[in-house]
């Protein structure tokens, strides 16, 4: 399955335009979209999940263009876990995956085996009779996905899933993904590079409404080498000034003062060494150079 | 799925606010006779139903739940806010007979007619009150889930509907519409039983609540 967006433009009713002539692919397996707060990533996917009509430009997935009347064609082919989602707080939490399921279609008895398998590979198991208000951030969150997951969409869409996990969550979650991805789509979007390194190869960035980059993770973090630098601050104050000069990716208190990365295009003037870039860096480094 | 839509669309405050809300009117509202009690309860029920059925698709806006169901079946998605309506209209007539009863405890109010007279006997009066608050309590709760999904913002439903309610049920609204005021049962007259041109009013109802039902679909399309 793969998804074309050309020329999208999204603008609202107040004239700001929050998606501007996009151009995109988006093959098989887990594609990250990284960006800033307000860089479109929410718009973006409120498009693809049909939410939203752009004003310009089209989206085609699978060969099925986006438009009124092939919605519901295109909308069987999706799951989607929103950024900000407040399950039914009256339900258990099988009670509430077992109406969506309902809701989207989905068989009784195939319905319960997913739940079945979701909450286990969730870790969910074990509250899955308790009030979806008695559930934690953490919860709910994974609760969301298990319900993006429920029609087994060809293509899933999910929005910060992470938000709110534990480190161990966080990877219980990845994996889930990196395992559902096989012969499908999944967009992950999110502001925290760790996770798109865990998962993916490709990845797309936005900043401002417009793709900065889109390729292989590989070729990002390559664009990045030869401008991360290592840079050492006797004190918080001169770490202060390079901040101020300089985009940093990173800053660590260490015995012998404060260690900076630093991403710039020349050699900072400080006392500094080069490094290899980390995703973070390359992402710093994309977003940047367009400011 | 109809139990978790009972759930959902019942949470234990909108119980509790709604009885409450009955056995206050039956407390304070005087009467004296008992073909007062009908013309006691209509307006306020149709007050109550209003609040009650507000929430019924906006919740899910609130909550961001209507971005995840918009990828449902659109025939999905209506059975669901049907039965929500017909669950909360439901309860919402229980307590209007219970709230006659509440009158009829609390107050005991006199037939107007003596035993042999004539007129209508108590029976006949009760279930010409169901029969009228059933309808009021349709037109409302589905005239305030509409407003509430047009504007996606269920005080903004409760505040049209509200307007439109003390128009209809003020002395202007009684001499502009007569028979046909959405409020016909209430401003009947009552010394004429034989009198039924106050079913215009509530024929009136049924007629924009086919037309509600058929704006329903296109709405949660539009603006769900």
């Amino acid at each position: 399955m793969s998804i074309k967006i050309k020329d999208l433009t999204v603008t609202f009713k107040n004239k700001v335009t929050a998606i501007d002539h996009a151009d995109l692919e988006i093959p098989g397996g887990i594609y990250g979209l990284l960006g800033e707060n307000g860089a479109g990533k929410t718009t973006l996917m409120r498009v693809l999940t049909t939410v939203l009509t752009p004003a310009e430009g089209t989206v085609v997935i699978d060969g099925v263009l986006y438009s009124e009347e092939n919605y519901p064609k295109i909308q069987k082919k999706i799951g989607y876990l929103p950024q900000e989602i407040d399950l039914y707080p009256g339900l258990t939490l099988q009670e509430c995956l077992e109406y969506m399921g309902d809701l989207a279609g989905v068989p009784r008895d195939q319905c319960r085996e997913r739940i079945r398998y979701y909450l286990e590979k969730t870790s969910l198991t074990e509250h899955r009779k308790k009030k979806m208000r008695q559930l934690s951030g953490g919860m709910k969150r994974r609760a969301g996905l298990v319900q993006a997951l429920l029609n087994e969409p060809e293509f899933l869409i999910v929005d910060e899933p992470t938000t709110g996990l534990d480190p161990e969550e966080r990877i219980r979650i990845r994996n889930l993904l990196v395992d559902f991805s096989e012969n499908r789509t999944v967009l992950f979007s999110t502001h925290v590079v760790e996770d798109l390194a865990a998962v993916c190869s490709q990845l797309a960035v936005m900043k401002k409404g417009r793709f900065l980059y889109a390729g292989s993770m590989k070729e990002l973090v390559r664009k990045a080498k030869g401008h991360v630098w290592i840079c050492r601050a006797e004190d918080e104050i001169e770490a202060r000034q390079i901040e101020r000069r300089y985009h940093i990716s990173s800053k660590q208190l260490s015995e012998d003062g404060v260690q900076i990365r630093v991403i710039s295009e020349q050699r900072p003037d400080a006392d500094c060494m080069p490094a290899e870039p980390t995703l973070e860096d390359a992402y710093i480094y994309v977003s940047g150079r367009d400011a | 799925m109809m139990k978790k839509e009972a759930k959902i669309s019942l949470p234990v405050y909108k119980l509790v606010y709604a009885f409450c809300f009955t056995v206050v009117l039956s407390l304070i509202r005087g009467v004296v006779f008992t073909y007062e009690v009908g013309i006691a309860m209509e307006a306020p029920m149709a007050v109550l139903a209003l609040v009650f059925c507000a929430d019924t698709y906006t919740q899910e806006i609130t909550s961001g739940r209507s971005e995840v169901l918009r990828l449902c079946p659109m025939r999905k998605r209506l059975c669901s806010v049907l039965e929500r309506m017909g669950i909360q209209e439901g309860v919402l007539f229980l307590l209007s007979a219970a709230g006659y009863g509440f009158f009829c405890l609390f107050q005991a109010p006199m037939p107007f007619y003596k035993a042999g007279e004539g007129g209508e006997t108590e029976g006949k009066l009760f279930l010409t009150f169901l029969g009228a608050v059933a309808v009021t309590l349709l037109f409302w709760g589905m005239l305030s889930n509409l407003l509430s999904c047009l504007f996606r913002n269920m005080w903004a439903g409760i505040g049209c509907g509200i307007v439109l309610w003390l128009v209809t049920n003020s002395s202007f609204g009684k001499q502009v519409l007569g028979s046909w005021n959405l409020f016909s049962y209430t401003f009947r007259d009552v010394t004429d039983s034989g009198d039924l041109t106050w079913v215009q009013g509530k024929i009136l109802c049924l007629a924009l609540c086919i037309i509600m039902a058929a704006l329903m679909p296109k709405l949660i399309r539009k603006r769900g």
